[in-house]
């Protein structure tokens, strides 16, 4: 190629100029807010929400765990919609440390379970709980899509970080939807069977994405 | 005509709205920023194919610049990542570089960002200086090998580790 054929280019694509619309993070983030209203109205439509949620009244490490939970998503959700519009320099980082705290969450179970022993080991094999996890997984599909659908049209300069993100963001938001549903205040069953979705859908972002977001 | 960011900003802003004429004139300008880019990162014959597949991205890519940032970081990072993806095409396909020589550029902050330079030394030595020697300075495998006394096979080797890492370091950047 030759300076000829880029001057060619350059007034091809000068020609094909249409007005663009400039990306906005905060439209992304309406996007987003979308994705978990939809999926959680949904789900608590299908399942009913937790017995106490009416009142306001959840107990404290319920309350806190989805807050922490809830965190780490919006901290996630927003450096996935940041990536979208690249820029060398720019910060993506910002979801490790809420991801980070999130391991509060296991340190604090394993207290518990040693503490707590037999009712602990029970609360773990309880028939109901893998369920927890695959509504968690499936209830994050909401903000995953979204974040997905605002990468693929945005321009993420690695793919594969990208993808461990958004599936981080997801896993986040459905964990919190769960929350909503399960009426469990029992810290071990919250950090295996509600948070486990955050590094279980983080691992599926990483694997199945990175291939959907290069560009 | 100087290439400085707050001009390149306008004629982006303008760009999105649709003024042709401003496109005309910041993708010239993003050439030569381009041109001097890559310059610094790859062997001389391959540099006017990236620098195509750049602003071909770029304008795909437009909208995705936010015209509260500055415009120079934004094109810096599409021409990085269509230098990985030339990095990873290369590993793929063992590609093999020819004669010429690399020309310099004008350090600029955000080239200073990512210098190959400073990339190349986060690599271990046998890999840096096959890269260097192939990828760079446009030596053949057979030159290099006589140059760094590494076998013809270790060159080869070398450089497909070394590619591969340095996609990595890059993105990780």
């Amino acid at each position: 190629m030759n300076d000829a054929s880029i001057d060619d280019l350059i007034d091809g694509l000068a020609g094909d100029l249409k007005p663009v619309r400039p990306r906005r993070v905060a439209r992304g983030s309406l996007w987003v807010a979308a994705g978990w209203l939809g999926v959680g109205t949904l789900l608590v439509a299908l399942f009913g929400a937790r017995h106490d949620l009416a009142e306001g009244a959840m107990p404290p490490i319920s309350m806190l765990s989805f807050w922490l939970i809830a965190a780490a998503g919006v901290a996630a959700a927003w450096s996935a919609l940041r990536m979208g519009l690249p820029g060398v320099g720019r910060d993506y980082g910002g979801w490790r440390w809420a991801v980070g705290a999130l391991l509060a969450l296991p340190l604090a179970a394993l207290v518990v379970f040693f503490g707590e022993g037999h009712a602990a080991v029970e609360t773990v094999h309880h028939g109901f709980d893998g369920q927890c996890l695959v509504q968690g997984v499936i209830a994050g599909l909401g903000v995953g899509a979204a974040l997905f659908l605002w990468l693929r049209a945005g321009a993420p300069t690695s793919p594969t970080r990208a993808g461990w993100v958004i599936g981080i963001a997801a896993g986040a938001a459905g964990a919190t939807i769960v929350a909503l549903l399960c009426s469990s205040d029992d810290l071990v069953h919250i950090t295996l069977w509600h948070a486990s979705a955050v590094p279980v859908s983080g691992v599926a972002g990483r694997l199945l994405l990175p291939r959907f977001l290069r560009w | 005509m100087s290439i400085d960011e707050p001009s390149l900003a306008r004629l982006m802003a303008a760009s999105q709205r649709g003024d042709r004429a401003a496109y005309r004139a910041l993708l010239g300008d993003s050439r030569k920023w381009l041109t001097r880019y890559f310059a610094r990162r790859i062997a001389p014959h391959h540099i006017d194919d990236l620098v195509q597949e750049t602003l071909v991205s770029m304008h795909r890519k437009l909208a995705t610049w936010d015209s509260g940032r500055a415009f120079l970081p934004w094109l810096a990072a599409i021409a990085r990542y269509r230098w990985i993806d030339m990095l990873r095409r290369q590993r793929d396909e063992a590609e093999l570089g020819d004669n010429d020589a690399a020309v310099g550029a004008e350090d600029e902050a955000v080239h200073a960002k990512l210098s190959i330079d400073h990339l190349l030394t986060l690599l271990p030595p046998g890999q840096a200086q096959a890269i260097t020697l192939v990828k760079i300075e446009g030596a053949s495998i057979a030159e290099a090998s006589e140059i760094s006394g590494q076998s013809e096979s270790l060159v080869k080797v070398n450089i497909h580790r070394g590619l591969k890492k340095l996609a990595e370091l890059i993105e990780s950047e």
